[in-house]
């Protein structure tokens, strides 16, 4: 569950990035973030991560309010959250399995759960041939579905997406979001920014507005898929 | 923590090690530097304090009182010396009995002909005494000069004079090349270490995000830099033993002249093996983690 209350945020650039913004969204749903280039979408994105602060205003993730979460808990908040980004950020060294093993492996998990877990998500993104290549030999769309499996890999509450169909073909972007939309029918709350105004009329479903900061409109559409 | 996140951890340290070879080269070759006159500078303390304090235990300092003195007058010149706080082992050394000695040593020709041509006793009277701490012998022995009876006062080579002013500048002298080499050790391992986060600020950065512990992201670099430490610290206690025995076999050789300074009185180093090598480890293995620290501290804010 992630809620805003009356949320601000300025930089100490002096940028007024989010304006008294107030935002629920509930265990299980499915959300998009739509807005223009510069309206507050990543901010909003660091704010539930614990990456920045809210100036004034109270965020709350999973049970966490994140003003009064110590830096030394940060790690727990952020095992409830897997995060996928617009540019993937897979380590070119690593193979695609050991790119999310390592995931597993820095939050301290036991070793014969790794074995099993990883290979298990996977399946999940349709990459089991490809589990041995590293990620320069994969498609974007390939490096953002190992991006997805490394943000499944640790059974998050919620997942948020940062324009994850940003740096691929718009076609293989339908993939993703199917995927997403796979994963969000097992019960896991998706977060989605994008600026892609055809896959949100796609979809369809929750759509959450941001301009210069604030809330436009926070809505359900029906989807173009769905007739 | 899990048996395998250790190995995990620990396997990511060497890498480390590889991956910036030639930064880890640097630390290496500074620390092992710094170490090496860290060990020089305290060997050679150790050595001249035992050399000092060899000296000390020899040296006698000989009081030759004048000819025309009283028996009394003589023990109370004694009761003045024996008060002096700095003096032990006072010895009244009389002209009878340095006159039999004497005697005792000649060959029957020098006895004859030493009483043919000489009546009188022609040896003073003279105490024998040692100093307690020899860095106030001066003192002492200008003290004892001014007593009435007192013909001279003849001290010990000034040797234990050199030593110990030298044994104070080298002390001063090594203290400060010891602090800057640590310091320069410091700074060097903290770049390096500062170089392996960077090599892999993309696995710290995703590290980060799915909820790795600071501690979790900082051992890898901490392991790096002890085994830098350690590995140094091996390479110095071999360098030094070798560095240390050449000495020690010049001195301790069959050649008089170290002898007399009581140079060949040092330590061998097998005896100082094992202080040598916990502190030589200790120090290798702090600096290390240490200059590690500074920079895991700097870039690792989660
Ligand atoms: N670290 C930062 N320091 C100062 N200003 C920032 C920073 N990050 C973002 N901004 C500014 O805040 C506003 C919102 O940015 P952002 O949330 O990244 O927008 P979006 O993701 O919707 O494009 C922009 O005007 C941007 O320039
Ligand atoms: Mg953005």
């Amino acid at each position: 569950m992630v809620e805003f209350r009356d949320v601000s945020v300025t930089y100490s650039s002096g940028v007024d990035a989010l304006n008294k913004v107030n935002l629920k969204i509930n265990d299980g749903d499915f959300a998009f973030v739509v807005g223009p280039s510069g309206a507050g979408k990543s901010t909003l994105i660091k704010l539930i991560l614990k990456e920045i602060d809210a100036s004034t205003g109270t965020v709350l993730v999973n049970g966490f309010n994140l003003r009064k979460l110590r830096r030394k808990k940060v790690p727990a908040l952020r095992r409830t959250i897997g995060v996928v980004f617009q540019d993937f950020r897979l380590i070119p060294t690593m193979t695609v399995y050991e790119n999310i093993a390592f995931v597993l492996r820095v939050i301290d998990a036991p070793a014969k759960y790794i074995r099993s877990r990883v290979p298990y998500v996977i399946s999940l993104v349709g990459l089991s041939k490809k589990a041995k290549s590293y990620p320069t030999e994969l498609s974007g769309g390939e490096q953002q579905r190992v991006a997805l499996a490394r943000a499944l890999v640790n059974d998050p509450q919620l997942i948020i997406a940062d324009e994850p169909t940003g740096n691929i073909d718009p076609e293989l972007s339908y993939e993703i979001v199917e995927l997403l939309k796979g994963i969000n029918e097992c019960g896991t709350t998706i977060l989605m920014v994008t600026h892609e105004h055809d896959l949100v009329r796609y979809f369809g479903g929750r759509i959450i507005n941001i301009n210069k900061g604030s809330i436009q409109f926070d809505e359900v559409i029906g989807g173009s898929n769905e007739n | 923590m899990k048996i395998s996140s250790f190995n995990y951890l620990i396997r990511q340290g060497f890498k480390g090690i590889w991956k910036n070879k030639m930064m880890t080269f640097a630390s290496f070759c500074i620390l092992l530097v710094s170490l090496i006159m860290v060990g020089f500078a305290i060997l050679v303390s150790i050595n001249l304090d035992k050399v000092i304090g060899n000296i000390e235990e020899k040296s006698e300092v000989v009081v030759v009182v004048k000819d025309d003195v009283s028996k009394d007058s003589i023990s109370d010149l004694q009761t003045k010396i024996e008060d002096i706080p700095n003096v032990s082992d006072l010895r009244l050394y009389s002209r009878d009995e340095a006159l039999k000695d004497m005697m005792d040593k000649m060959t029957e020709a020098q006895r004859d002909y030493f009483l043919k041509y000489v009546e009188d006793n022609p040896l003073p009277d003279v105490f024998r005494l040692k100093i307690k701490d020899i860095q106030k012998m001066n003192d002492t022995t200008a003290q004892i000069g001014t007593f009435e009876g007192v013909e001279s006062v003849q001290s010990p080579t000034e040797f234990a004079d050199i030593l110990i002013s030298f044994r104070r500048i080298f002390f001063i002298v090594a203290i400060a090349i010891v602090l800057a080499l640590v310091l320069v050790s410091l700074i060097i391992i903290s770049n390096t270490t500062r170089a392996s986060v960077f090599a892999r600020r993309k696995e710290i950065n995703i590290m980060k995000y799915v909820g790795a512990t600071n501690s979790f992201i900082r051992i890898p670099f901490f392991i790096e830099g002890m085994v830098v430490g350690l590995l140094a610290s091996g390479c110095a206690l071999l360098i030094t033993k070798f560095a240390y025995e050449g000495v020690y076999n010049i001195l301790t050789s069959d050649y008089k002249l170290f002898g007399v300074f009581g140079l060949n009185n040092i330590y061998s180093f097998d005896s100082m093996l094992l202080p040598v090598t916990v502190s030589y480890l200790v120090a290798g293995a702090f600096i290390g983690a240490i200059g590690t620290s500074i920079s895991t501290g700097k870039h690792l804010k989660v």
